[in-house]
């Protein structure tokens, strides 16, 4: 059970990771490409990998209660940062008038994201600069269409993930097997739902 | 301010809000399901109309509702890590049933809703904006079954300096949660019925040419809020007798906390009868002609958000000192950060959501002002560019 909960988190936090480079990737190279042209494409994607962050971390709360808190308050001002940046993207994206708003908002979100991890690693700060450079590969890779190259960068997006969450040990922070068993029964069937219907989005708002 | 205030403070801002977004999607998706199913029983126009402009309405509210939700749930983490620690294997039960089967379901519906107006069948798109409120109301009934948890702790063993949950039907059948629910669920329409009330009336001032269009939109607005509000007042008045009997020193806790429940009551009998007088109006659209009612309803907008924030208010700061009654205190569960970062994250959040309540409000005004399409146009807000 403890096996299942912790490939179930990986599953929907490398999705959110695989997934941010089509947005935050695009918001991050609008000073080099086409700007109407790029946010169009990125339109059906547009909110789609939020989804798998908010379930993500539905999921740390409830399957490792002893984690969750000590994970995020321990970085208190670089989640200050990430969700500032991800309000910020998300209004500009939908409010349309300043383009390089897109951009800080991509940027905060993705230095954040990459401090997060350097701070998880015990790593330099320096390092946090590799996620902006990914997700902006990653959206660029996306932007022209370049499917073949597509499953490396959304890997290289996600690879960071399980690299910096190796080094924590879960034992006793999960929750009791009684919660684990009964939230089961909702996830396994729900996450390939999403996959599914996420995908039928693309595949319509492509037609 | 000491962390525990400052976080406090911070929990108050971003939950209220966020709830503003929530009224108005619960609010607005219950009236989009008639409005799409008048569409496709009958195929009248008007109705294909009416969704696709108080629906594209909705998609806004929605996309932006999310961004303070997001913000929501990763506070429990980053200012009250001792809530997770000390009691996360039962309150976090329902809050992460939400986030799986409610929000991350409801948005992908939702989603496929958007992108596939024209593409699929009607029956079909049908069925998915049915989902998403099927979803929507079920992000309701979660969150305000954790809610029902914090305010009256039921279903839990003590294990050590944890709590276990026992039995998980306890949470489902716990007195604080279903009357409450119901009361937001009737708040959410009432909300809806009277957003569509004041909107119709605004494009009635300004002399629309849409006379039908809004016609109908009023007439539906006045019926839902006069259908919803009994019910809402009944499910508010059912909770007294609940809060007597596990909170009892609930309208004691600070001296002023019965100021927002009397707000709350006094704008709920108002909007009650008001709509209650409004629908022997509608006959021969006497409240159009008649013009002065028709200020009266715009200016009335705002009452049911502001009633529901008092509500709120009354329920939260009258569980004080408590997070869980009788379990847990608020100043035990507060994260261990300085007050300084708390208070960072306030400034930087507050501005935010600040600016993000302003996105909101202009966006729908403009397509508010922009009336019902005259050619087909998509749904989604992020074709619509200013």
């Amino acid at each position: 059970m403890e096996t299942l909960w912790l490939v179930v988190l990986g599953t929907l936090t490398v999705g959110y990771f695989a997934l941010a480079g089509f947005d935050y990737g695009t918001g991050l190279l609008l000073p080099f490409r086409r700007r109407e042209e790029a946010l169009q494409r990125m339109t059906p994607f547009f909110l789609g990998n939020e989804v798998w962050l908010v379930a993500a971390i539905g999921v740390l709360f409830a399957a490792f209660p002893r984690l969750e808190g000590e994970l995020l308050s321990g970085a208190h001002s670089t989640f200050t940062l990430v969700l500032a940046g991800l309000v910020l993207f998300m209004a500009a994206v939908q409010l349309r008038l300043w383009w390089w708003l897109v951009f800080t908002g991509a940027l905060m979100v993705s230095v954040g994201w990459g401090l997060f991890l350097a701070h998880l690693m015990e790593a330099p700060w320096p390092l946090a600069l590799v996620m902006p450079v990914l997700f902006a590969l990653h959206g660029w890779v996306f932007q022209t269409r370049n499917w073949k190259l597509f499953p490396v960068t959304a890997l290289l997006c996600a690879l960071p993930i399980p690299l910096a969450f190796s080094s924590i040990d879960t034992t006793g922070l999960m929750a009791h097997v009684d919660t684990l068993g009964l939230l089961a029964w909702v996830a396994i069937p729900i996450i390939p739902l999403v996959v599914l219907l996420q995908w039928s989005t693309v595949a319509i708002s492509s037609r | 301010m000491s962390a525990v205030d400052l976080a406090r403070l911070q929990f108050a801002l971003t939950t209220s809000f966020h709830f503003l977004f929530v009224l108005l999607t619960l609010g607005l998706i219950t009236l989009l399901v008639i409005m799409q199913t008048r569409f496709t029983i009958t195929g009248a126009p008007v109705h294909e109309r009416m969704t696709r402009f108080w629906g594209r309405i909705y998609v806004i509210n929605y996309a932006l509702g999310i961004v303070t939700g997001i913000v929501m749930e990763f506070q429990f983490g980053l200012n009250w890590s001792g809530l997770a620690t000390y009691a996360g294997d039962v309150f976090g039960a329902p809050l992460a049933l939400e986030t799986l089967i409610a929000f991350f379901l409801e948005s992908t519906f939702l989603g496929l809703w958007i992108f596939g107006w024209g593409k699929l069948n009607r029956w079909v798109h049908l069925a998915l904006l049915y989902l998403t409120a099927l979803t929507a109301y079920a992000s309701a009934f979660w969150i305000m079954a954790a809610n029902g948890f914090l305010q009256h702790p039921v279903g839990y063993r003590v294990e050590g300096n944890v709590l276990r949950l026992d039995d998980f039907s306890a949470l489902l059948s716990n007195p604080t949660f279903n009357s409450a629910l119901m009361h937001v669920i009737f708040a959410s329409i009432t909300v809806g019925g009277v957003f569509l009330t004041g909107v119709s009336a605004y494009h009635f001032i300004k002399r629309t040419p849409e006379v039908d269009f809004f016609r109908r939109s009023l007439r539906m607005g006045v019926i839902t809020t006069a259908l919803a509000t009994p019910s809402l007042i009944g499910a508010g008045f059912a909770q007294f007798p609940i809060i007597a009997e596990f909170q009892p020193g609930k309208t004691e806790a600070t001296p002023w906390v019965g100021a927002p429940l009397g707000f709350m009551i006094l704008i709920g009998m108002t909007l009650t009868m008001v709509s209650w007088v409004t629908l022997p109006l509608l006959i021969k659209d006497a409240v159009i002609r008649l013009r002065f009612p028709l200020y009266l309803m715009v200016i009335g907008i705002p009452l049911p958000f502001m009633a529901a924030i008092f509500g709120w208010m009354f329920r939260e700061i009258g569980r004080q000192p408590w997070l869980i009654y009788g379990l847990l205190k608020t100043e035990d569960a507060v994260s261990h950060v300085e007050p300084q970062q708390i208070l960072l994250s306030l400034i930087v959040f507050t501005s935010l959501f600040v600016l993000l309540a302003c996105v909101d409000w202009a966006l729908i005004a403009r397509a508010v002002r922009r009336g019902p399409d005259v050619a087909p146009a998509p749904v989604s807000p992020l074709v619509v560019s200013l």
